[in-house]
């Protein structure tokens, strides 16, 4: 008797697992971590800083040209950091607002060996940055801040033309799901 | 017996984050979630709100849009927002911009999350990037 009830509490408890589903990525039923950058944070960020950084007089003539620098990641987790850049340039490029140069090796080696005779765009802008965190705790309530910093310099004068800060906070004692 | 019951009780309730949170969440499971709400800006001026969730307009308020062109002459939108309860509510906004037909010409589909303390004013912003983008349309939704 003692058997089946633990099997029968067993059986219980497996029954209790959430079986995996499709989320949509854009959507409010999206994990919520607090030790770790969630997809919708760089999806917030990246938003965020495109409509600051549209705004900025770079921007207010023609396609600048644009070549992506290093973003830095200052954090302790581990992620690629074109998961927020790829919010910035998607758009971007797609309605035209900026000529991206390609950043891998073999298309900087190609850009060299052309000379400044041969017909290659040279970047006008270079935009670069750093992810940064900030970590706290109250009992056991726990506050996570995610910083996104980008700067666009200017490469013919060596100046930041724009740079923006916006900062993702996160406080709970767990993980939980949507807002 | 009885005075033990209230004592454990209010442990209990002390025990948690918070109490306004306990409820929060309790009433959360309680009640649909909030359905998404839309506010449209007009050619001649202002805009038209949509909102299909009636206790959307007991939490926050849309006051204004004011649009407005930038150096390059894209479209732009500021929205005002306001949080028009006694109790802090956090918008959870994003955007879609329409052509001069009405069609979609690009949209910002993620949730932009802003919490937002009672009474709190906040301006949202947003710019196109497309020429053909004239008129704005923004969704929102509170809890």
């Amino acid at each position: 008797m003692n058997k089946l009830f633990l099997l029968a509490c067993a059986a219980l408890i497996v029954g209790c697992d959430t079986p995996a589903t499709y989320k949509d990525p854009n959507g409010r039923d999206l994990v919520v971590s607090l030790e770790k950058v969630n997809i919708q944070d760089f999806a917030t960020a990246g938003s965020l800083m495109l409509q600051s950084m549209v705004s900025s007089p770079a921007f207010s003539k023609g396609a600048p040209v644009l070549q992506l620098g290093m973003i830095t990641n200052d954090t302790a987790n581990n992620f690629d950091t074109s998961l927020l850049l790829s919010k910035l340039t998607v758009p971007l490029v797609n309605a035209g607002r900026v000529t991206l140069l390609e950043n891998d090796a073999v298309a900087n080696a190609a850009r060299a060996a052309s000379g400044s005779s041969a017909n290659v765009p040279k970047a006008e802008y270079v935009l670069k940055g750093k992810i940064l965190e900030d970590r706290a705790n109250a009992g056991s309530t726990r506050q996570n801040s995610y910083i996104f910093q980008l700067t666009l310099v200017e490469v013919k004068r060596s100046v930041a033309v724009w740079t923006e800060e916006k900062i993702v906070t996160k406080q709970g004692s767990k993980n939980s799901i949507g807002f | 017996m009885k005075k033990i019951i209230p004592l454990l009780a209010i442990g209990f309730l002390t025990g948690c984050t918070s109490i306004i949170q306990t409820g929060d969440r309790i009433e959360r499971g309680l009640t649909p979630p909030d359905a998404v709400n839309y506010a449209t800006t007009r050619p001649e001026g202002g805009f038209t709100p949509q909102i299909t969730d009636n206790r959307f307009g007991n939490k926050i308020e849309l006051l204004a849009a004011r649009k407005s062109k930038t150096d390059g002459g894209y479209a732009r939108v500021q929205w005002d927002l306001r949080n028009g309860s006694y109790i802090g509510q956090t918008a959870n906004i994003s955007f879609e911009w329409l052509g001069s037909d009405g069609s979609v010409t690009e949209s910002q589909p993620n949730w932009i999350t802003t919490p937002l303390e009672p009474g709190a004013l906040t301006t949202v912003t947003a710019t196109a990037l497309k020429s053909t983008s004239v008129e704005c349309r923004l969704r929102i939704l509170s809890r």
